[in-house]
């Protein structure tokens, strides 16, 4: 997992950090990447998003320099730093630790207290510097962990789902912290992660890995309005599904409306509540749509009327 | 009963009468324990750093023979070692047989496994975490063993104590290979020995009772030093 060194060639992929073409991969016999194309350009901030078992750590190994790819061709300008899922923080202070990683990145030691302590106020855990790294809290060992990468001021910063396992609160705000520092750093950075929703917090560009093929890439919001595929819509949180001869129409909750004077009927036949009212499935004459409903939703059972604001448009297959 | 009594009595007399014997089987005993620990430190160490820390081919059968170390019986060591520093032997010329140099060799030898298994289990016991992110920050394979040295060291200051406590009482390869010389390489355990073999069970259990003062000692003083690191983290630095 060393970072790989600069393999720039004059003139070729200019202001690209990394550009793969062709990666697939074989662990065992089972192929994980299959032809998997992507770049990442210089100060970009790259949202890999896909369902457990997609490639994702895969393609994060390759890039960082874990795995060779098994075909295709991957060109790397500058220097890859991987902050891994694990905190991995070793026994000594939270700035201590900021400095070995810096030792490690083979910065001069006159420099590793100002960039540490620079990328510790960064991540707001300054005040952290001279406590035992061991004794934080998790939420606080995860702020010094993306500390320690930001420090290195790496061409490429990986980040493998930096917010997983974390309460809800925490979990915002550090997200919003880590998302101030990456648009701060200057060179590329690729967020593994686990909820999509975070993509829109953090990301310039989204991808979406799907059974080892890069199934969309793209801004979040062009992505969520136009998914390339239906596999991509329904990962994206389509969940309505209505069906005709001319193809399928997928829906998000958002965009179905309990209406009493909707031009669709159908029947209630699922209610989750929420905190702010409740999720209701609608069974169609042609599929079944989600919808949300205000504080006084229907019954599973109870006939209601719908409007459908909008969707993604499928042919079908 | 009267044994212990007595035992206890000559074991008095023995420390609080400044016996020059005493002191010079004392002062043999500390540098065979010491010279050994020291010696498996340096070559045990960087074995058991990369066998923890390593993947190669033969990784898991270097770990079993180093566990298996860890059982190796003294006297059969102290034979093989013996018959190899005869003066026909492989190690003749060197004139290790019956001398201070050769009960270091069989001490060393003994240690070694000690030092090898029980560091590369430390190294092995580590958040893997901890390495795998030092990789992928860029960390060599130098950088990486220090690490793993350090942060391990609670469990490689167990494989200290138990080396010393080897150097300390261990008697078979010692008597094999030094032949058990009052005031040449005589231990305390090994004197023990020398003491009951003649009959003189006082003598020699006023001697074990000096030795397991001197084993007491030295183990807290180790045993504290661990407690204090495993207790608390580094201070900030």
């Amino acid at each position: 997992m060393s970072p790989r060194p600069v393999r720039a060639e004059e003139g070729a992929d200019e202001g690209m950090v990394v550009v793969g073409r062709g990666l697939s991969l074989r662990r065992g016999r089972r192929t994980v990447l299959r032809e998997v194309d992507l770049c990442l350009r210089e100060g970009e901030v790259v949202a890999l998003l896909g369902p457990n078992g997609a490639g994702k750590s895969s393609l994060v190994g390759l890039i960082g320099g874990l795995l060779e790819p098994t075909a295709g061709d991957l060109r790397e300008h500058g220097r890859c730093a991987t902050v891994l899922q694990s905190p991995g923080l070793a026994r000594r202070s939270v700035l201590g630790n900021v400095e070995l990683a810096l030792t490690w990145w083979g910065v001069p030691r006159s420099e590793r207290r100002e960039r540490a302590m620079t990328a510790l106020a960064v991540m707001r855990a300054e005040h952290l510097a001279r406590r035992p790294a061991l004794r934080l809290s998790g939420g606080e060992q995860r702020r010094v962990h993306v500390a320690r990468g930001l420090a290195l001021q790496p061409d490429l910063l990986i980040l493998d789902e930096p917010f997983a396992g974390l309460d809800p609160d925490a979990m915002a705000t550090f997200r919003d912290d880590t998302a101030d520092a990456l648009r701060r750093h200057a060179g590329a950075a690729l967020v593994v992660l686990q909820d999509r929703a975070d993509a829109w917090a953090l990301a310039d560009r989204m991808l979406v890995l799907l059974d080892g093929r890069i199934a969309a890439d793209g801004p979040p919001d062009e992505v969520l309005q136009s998914p390339p595929t239906e596999e991509v819509a329904r990962f994206l949180g389509y969940r309505g599904r209505l069906s005709n001869d001319d193809g399928v129409l997928l829906t998000r909750a958002s965009q179905v409306r309990l209406d009493p004077h909707g031009s669709l009927v159908g029947t209630a036949v699922r209610v989750r509540r929420t905190e702010d009212g409740a999720l209701v499935e609608v069974d169609l004459p042609t599929g079944r749509v989600q919808a949300y409903a205000d504080a006084r939703p229907p019954q599973a059972g109870d006939t209601v009327r719908v409007e459908l604001l909008g969707g993604v448009r499928f042919p079908a297959r | 009963m009267d044994f212990f009594l007595q035992g206890l009595r000559d074991a008095w007399d023995l420390v609080t009468g400044g016996d020059p014997a005493l002191w010079q089987i004392t002062w043999v005993t500390l540098k065979v324990a010491g010279f050994s620990t020291i010696a498996a430190l340096i070559l045990g160490l960087p074995v058991g750093v990369a066998l923890g820390l390593g993947r190669f081919p033969g990784r898991r059968a270097a770990l079993v023979a180093a566990n298996a170390g860890l059982g190796l019986p003294p006297v059969v060591v102290g034979l093989v070692l013996a018959l190899l520093m005869f003066p026909q032997a492989p190690l003749g010329r060197f004139h290790l047989l019956f001398t201070l140099r050769g009960v270091y060799i069989a001490q060393t030898v003994l240690a070694l496994p000690i030092i090898i298994a029980l560091t590369a289990a430390a190294v092995r016991s580590l958040p893997v975490g901890l390495l795998d992110q030092a990789r992928a920050f860029g960390a060599g394979r130098v950088r990486l063993s220090v690490l793993a040295l350090r942060e391990a060291r609670v469990g490689i200051l167990v494989a200290t104590i138990a080396a010393v406590g080897s150097g300390l009482s261990e008697v078979g390869a010692v008597v094999l290979v030094g032949g058990n010389i009052e005031g040449v390489d005589q231990t305390l355990a090994s004197a023990a020995l020398a003491r009951v073999d003649a009959g003189q069970f006082a003598p020699g259990l006023a001697i074990g009772i000096v030795l397991l003062a001197l084993i007491l000692v030295i183990t807290a003083v180790l045993t504290w030093i661990q407690q204090g690191e495993a207790g608390h983290p580094r201070a900030p630095s």
